[in-house]
């Protein structure tokens, strides 16, 4: 009679031990599920804000940092989401800020090179780029 | 919506860690509040106690994780382009040096914390559970790293979200402080040797009323 008591009481506790791993198991998932779920919508949140323009870390006036160097408090590029193409908007700012930087040294080795060709080539037609590389 | 996941698509990262520094501090003060109601004695989850550890449990790891996500995605981030020093040592980044060194503080005290849950043993369970309520520590810094750092910190949203757990927990917290401040002045008097072991077939009866009484004798 004591065997059997005991028995049932092992039953019963092996069955509380499952059923409380199963429990277990149920927090952890749910908590998984639901983390997953918070990190998608406030990422969706946030995406929609930047891509509306509406984002607080793009500016009113946006800058980019030129020279390589991160500006800290500044805030960050907008993305300019009207726009279909990335490439517009870098053609239509790189005007403004690259040009002298950028054409000056390509357009020096041209003119050497011109007048190392050209000697040899033609030597008649010399003066002409002696004169050109010097103005 | 095409072109604007084109244009967005060099702030991925920064999405990102938003997103994760976020799910992180929701998570965090779930964790916090669970952690506070499991340490309250007949709680509002009373019959919920192991249900609640466990609850306590994921939510303390899957904040971590999420801090993680948090600190490790800005390192793919082209415009404030940090290096794994900048996200993992204190006050040494450029970006809100202050604020990030908090958030930076609060994130390895939270992983130290809460990871010594696994080394109880090795540390001492008393020893372990007087470091452990450090983490409400840590956990406010971290809220402090998110209202100061945080670009959404200004956004109606984003304060609501996080307003949710965290005032409820703020208001265990503080609960739990007050009681304890509260039963502060009994503890030196229950010193003699009944008080500290008790005999297991006696319910301890009154201590510090009765402790107090004797020295007017």
């Amino acid at each position: 009679m004591d065997d059997q008591r005991r028995l049932e009481a092992k039953g019963l506790a092996r069955a509380k031990i499952r059923a409380k791993r199963r429990r277990v198991a149920m927090i952890r998932r749910r908590t998984l599920r639901g983390s997953l779920v918070l990190f998608a919508a406030v990422w969706a949140v946030v995406f929609a804000q930047l891509v509306s323009g509406n984002d607080p870390a793009l500016s009113s006036a946006p800058k980019r940092a030129s020279h390589g160097s991160v500006a800290a408090t500044e805030p960050r590029p907008a993305p300019e989401p009207e726009t279909s193409d990335e490439d517009e908007p870098a053609l239509e700012s790189e005007p403004q800020v690259v040009p002298e930087e950028e054409f000056a040294p390509e357009a020096e080795p041209v003119e050497e090179e011109f007048v190392e060709v050209e000697p040899e080539a033609a030597p008649e037609p010399e003066p002409e780029p002696v004169v050109t590389a010097s103005s | 919506m095409i072109a604007g996941a084109v244009s967005a698509g060099p702030h991925i990262f920064w999405i990102t860690s938003r997103a994760a520094g976020t799910a992180a501090l929701v998570l965090s003060s779930l964790a916090v509040g669970a952690g506070l109601l499991i340490g309250s004695r007949g709680g509002a989850l009373k019959g919920l106690g192991g249900d609640t550890k466990a609850l306590h449990e994921a939510l303390s790891l899957a904040t971590l994780v999420a801090i993680a996500v948090h600190g490790v995605a800005l390192l793919g981030d082209h415009y404030m382009h940090p290096s794994p020093l900048d996200i993992s040592v204190p006050f040494t980044g450029a970006y809100r040096p202050f604020w990030t060194g908090i958030g930076i503080v609060a994130g390895w005290g939270l992983a130290a914390l809460g990871l010594s849950y696994y080394a109880r043993r090795t540390i001492g369970q008393s020893r372990w559970r007087s470091l452990h309520r450090f983490t409400a520590l840590f956990w406010l810094l971290g809220i402090a790293h998110t209202l100061g750092a945080g670009t959404d910190a200004t956004q109606p949203w984003f304060l609501l979200l996080i307003a949710t757990p965290t005032i409820p927990a703020t208001i265990l917290l503080l609960n739990k402080l007050t009681k304890n401040a509260d039963d502060r002045p009994r503890q030196p008097v229950s010193t003699a040797p009944e008080q500290a072991h008790p005999q297991p077939g006696r319910a301890p009866s009154h201590p510090a009323p009765a402790r107090i009484s004797e020295p007017s004798r």
